[in-house]
């Protein structure tokens, strides 16, 4: 099977260098052919997408903008349609994850961009949406318009198919000028759904790209980064330092670096007939993508008290993910990947030759691991992997002190609490640098309208015009209508 | 006594350190093992370690494996080398230890591994058996020069005992060491190089990869290039560590024949490891990566790291030695390289540790380097 990744509006496919990408997972292969641009190709490209957004996309309502997105979401949720069928074909193969979960994650991923959620999303940083269109009465007297970015590109990172998505889609709602970077490691979708907008409204399609170049290539990157005067880039540390060097300082640099997510469990949430419901959407938030996701959880804290004790609820969890485990299995780790499990688990096993209270549930070679711990140490990342470490906490009080040292990396927290309990301990997370917080069972799914990050996903995309009141005065003296 | 040869089941955890020490000096130097002998001399080994090393005792119950479970070497269960930083895996007292040595500590951020040998004569004689055989090749002494400390200024360093040894046993009374306190003599060692070349006399440089890398760097800057006289040879070992800048295998070897005249046939790459009593060699790097091999008393697999299992020949997996010479500690090791087997041995295929995350939650890796900053 042969794909073709990018979007390329304006560019001749045959004038332009490809290079092929192997991936095979499941028994099966697919090459995907991802462009390699020269810089002068760049330069033409940011050109076309700069220039049609000027004259196209900036002249629509932001209502149509939202009406195209579902239009192009919809052929993506159907699963009949031909699109629809070629990502569910083809993403296995590339991404590893199992068919189940990359159909199922889709579609619970898609829904977040329907037109209602869409307008959420603009609802959510805009008062009045549309600023997005033309000059809207400010509070404070005056005029104020919001506008996108000439030139936004998009730098992405990772394998979690459609994360690209969300980015693009905020870009495309504040009408800008669209460059996207797709990541080696899922270089498909995003072009596809540029194709998809394409075929929608062709116009549209020309305010868009979809580039590829090697992570890390400082001279393919610098090519964009000269034409952008907004860049959103998602990946570790050092690829985020790397870019931001590069990143010329008239422009503006969003960074989205790896988060690590965790779990919150009180003790009114275990009693015995609420457990195991609860385990299983803890198995079901590890499970997906493997947890490699930014709101994934990589250590769950279970307070003592409740009727299920935390070792109890360990061993749920280590069941629950034994029983998805045939039905969603683990996706092909590479050796390193193995290799860290190994090191994870076998690190654990002698830590528990000194301490009491640690235990390796399951066996070695299970798709999944289990650690439980008696004694509750500072947040740390798992093996990632289907890998947990479940520790026991006297009280959730104890767990901001644990998170806390990892501010920089906190984003999700999945809470089980009473209502009274889950909005003291929310301020107390909030305060340690947490700025998601959601139910089990709904890690992996942000609710439209999320701040990513604890930002404003469009807001820090936009600039504002405003006409002031003394200009508005002044005006009304050069008019001919003056006395 | 003959360990190897007694009954199984024999009452073996009663074998002492010095009858261990006894069979495993004879096991050397008999040249050669089948997979009988050598399985038989494993599992004597293992005996003694469940026996004496508590620790290793405690591992090998929680993998579920005992002396009266395990059958076969490959049953053997391997540590984890991480291990050899927490646990002082050890069959004597660690006090009673005539050298410890420690790995570098740059992986774990300064959390050393460590090894006791409780006397250095099995280590000594694993080593010199097998340099003889893979190095010398045949000779009996050559010049060498040393590019690597000296076990004074690092007495812990496997490395630095295992060149010292070489030196002494292996090399002419004129082999001298060329890094000091201030770093690369590269004076002498020039002076020293023109000497062998005129002489006509074979010359021998050994030791790290990354110092290779700054001399090449150093002769590169002062534009001079040598061509070392015919069966001359060169000993790199243990990578770049971070120490110099990064060369491929190809790049490095052809920089190395081009500076030196060595043909690249004549570098050998020594793999060994402070986890380990017995060194892996291949025979030149004409083409990489080379297949590696040590002698009888060592055996390779390569393993799904997360079952264990052992994987086909062809396929890639991560690397465990069982290494009868390292009987004090714990003789069958989980490494953290990846490689794969193929005739005559095993292909080494670098390190397998910190698989970054594919998507974007933190992985390991990254979280550990943030927190050390």
């Amino acid at each position: 099977m042969i794909e073709t990744a990018g979007h390329l509006p304006g560019l001749p496919a045959g004038e332009v260098a490809w290079r092929t990408l192997d991936f095979s997972a499941w028994g099966e292969r697919v090459q995907v052919r991802v462009p390699e641009l020269t810089a002068a190709q760049a330069g033409a490209l940011a050109g076309h997408v700069r220039a049609h957004a000027r004259s196209y996309l900036r002249t629509l309502p932001v209502c149509q903008i939202v009406a195209t997105l579902d239009a192009a979401i919809a052929r993506l949720l159907d699963r009949d349609d031909p699109w629809r069928r070629r990502a569910e074909a083809v993403l296995p193969i590339v991404t590893g994850y199992d068919r189940e979960s990359v159909r199922l994650g889709l579609s619970g991923y898609l829904r977040s961009f329907r037109a209602p959620q869409l307008q959420r999303f603009l609802a959510e940083d805009f008062a009045n949406p549309a600023v997005l269109d033309g000059f809207q009465p400010a509070m404070k007297g005056g005029f104020t318009r919001a506008q996108g970015p000439q030139l936004l590109l998009h730098i992405w990172a990772g394998n979690v198919p459609g994360l690209s998505l969300w980015s693009l889609i905020s870009g495309l709602l504040v009408k800008a000028g669209t460059v996207g970077k797709v990541a080696s490691a899922e270089p498909l979708l995003a072009g596809w759904f540029a194709q998809i907008l394409a075929e929608i409204d062709p116009k549209l399609g020309e305010c868009l790209a979809v580039v590829w170049w090697k992570g890390g290539d400082a001279e393919a990157e610098r090519a964009w980064l000269r034409e952008a005067d907004t860049v959103v880039a998602y990946g570790g540390n050092d690829a985020l330092a790397a870019i931001r060097e590069r990143v010329p300082v008239t422009a503006r640099f969003l960074p989205h670096g790896h988060r690590i997510g965790f779990g919150l469990i009180g003790a009114e949430a275990l009693d015995t007939r609420r457990a195991g419901p609860l385990a299983r959407l803890v198995a079901q938030d590890v499970a997906r993508w493997e947890q490699q996701g930014c709101y994934s959880p990589q250590m769950l804290f279970v307070a003592r008290g409740g009727a299920v004790s935390p070792r109890e609820f360990a061993e749920r969890v280590s069941q629950e993910l034994g029983a998805l485990s045939p039905r969603h299995p683990r996706r092909a780790l590479s050796v390193a990947e193995a290799a860290g499990i190994a090191a994870w688990r076998s690190r654990e096993e002698m830590r528990g030759f000194d301490e009491d209270g640690i235990v390796v549930l399951g066996e070695a070679g299970d798709g999944w691991s289990v650690v439980f711990s008696e004694a509750a140490p500072p947040l740390t990342p798992s093996a990632l992997n289907r890998t947990l470490k479940i520790v026991a906490v006297d009280t959730p009080d104890a767990v901001p002190p644990l998170v806390a040292p990892s501010r920089a990396y906190l984003q999700t927290a999945a809470v089980a609490a009473s209502p009274r309990e889950l909005f003291r301990i929310a301020a107390l997370l909030g305060e340690a640098g947490v700025t998601r917080i959601c139910g089990f069972g709904a890690m992996a799914a942000p609710e439209a309208g999320w701040h990513n990050d604890g930002r404003f996903n469009l807001l820090d995309l936009v600039r504002l015009t405003e006409i002031e009141q003394s200009a508005e005065r002044a005006a009304d003296g050069f008019a001919d209508y003056v006395d | 006594m003959s360990l190897g040869d007694g009954p199984c089941g024999k009452a073996r955890a009663d074998v002492t350190q010095s009858e261990i020490i006894e069979a495993l000096l004879a096991f050397i130097e008999r040249g050669e093992a089948s997979e009988a002998a050598f399985e038989r001399m494993a599992l004597a080994v293992f005996a003694y370690q469940f026996a004496h090393n508590a620790p290793y005792r405690r591992f090998a119950i929680q993998r579920g494996r005992t002396t009266l479970t395990v059958r076969s070497w490959r049953d053997i269960p391997a540590v984890p080398i991480s291990a050899f930083k927490t646990l002082t895996l050890s069959c004597t007292p660690p006090e009673a230890a005539e050298r410890i040595f420690m790995t570098s500590g740059t992986t774990q951020g300064g959390v050393r591994g460590k090894s006791h040998h409780p006397t250095m004569s099995v280590w000594s004689r694993s080593m010199l058996v097998n340099f003889r055989r893979r190095f010398m090749q045949g000779r009996e002494w050559i010049a060498m020069g040393i590019l690597f400390p000296d076990e004074v200024a690092m007495p812990n360093s496997s490395l630095a005992y295992y060149l010292a040894l070489a030196k002494r046993e292996c090399g002419t009374p004129d082999s001298e060491g060329f890094i000091g306190a201030g770093g690369l003599d590269l004076a002498r060692l020039i002076a020293v190089l023109e000497r062998a070349q005129a002489s006509g006399e074979p010359y021998a440089l050994l030791g790290a990869s990354f110092s290779f890398v700054h001399l090449l760097d150093a002769l590169a800057a002062q534009g001079r290039r040598f061509s070392l006289p015919e069966g001359s040879r060169i000993l790199d070992t243990g990578g770049f560590k971070g120490q110099s800048r990064e060369m491929t295998p190809d790049a490095f070897y052809d920089a190395l024949s081009a500076a030196l005249g060595v043909p690249r046939e004549a570098c050998i790459n020594m793999y060994g490891m402070t986890e380990l009593s017995s060194q892996f060699y291949d025979d030149g790097n004409a083409v990489c990566p080379p297949v590696k091999s040590g002698p009888h008393w060592i055996r390779s697999r390569v393993v799904d790291p997360v079952s264990g299992r052992d994987l086909p020949e062809g396929t890639t997996g991560v690397l465990v030695h069982h290494d009868l010479a390292h009987f004090n500690c714990a003789s069958a090791i989980l490494t953290e390289d990846a490689g794969v087997m193929v005739e005559g041995g095993f292909r080494l295929l670098g390190r397998v540790d910190g698989a970054d995350s594919k998507g974007c939650s933190v992985a390991v890796e990254e979280f550990l380097r943030a927190a050390r900053g």
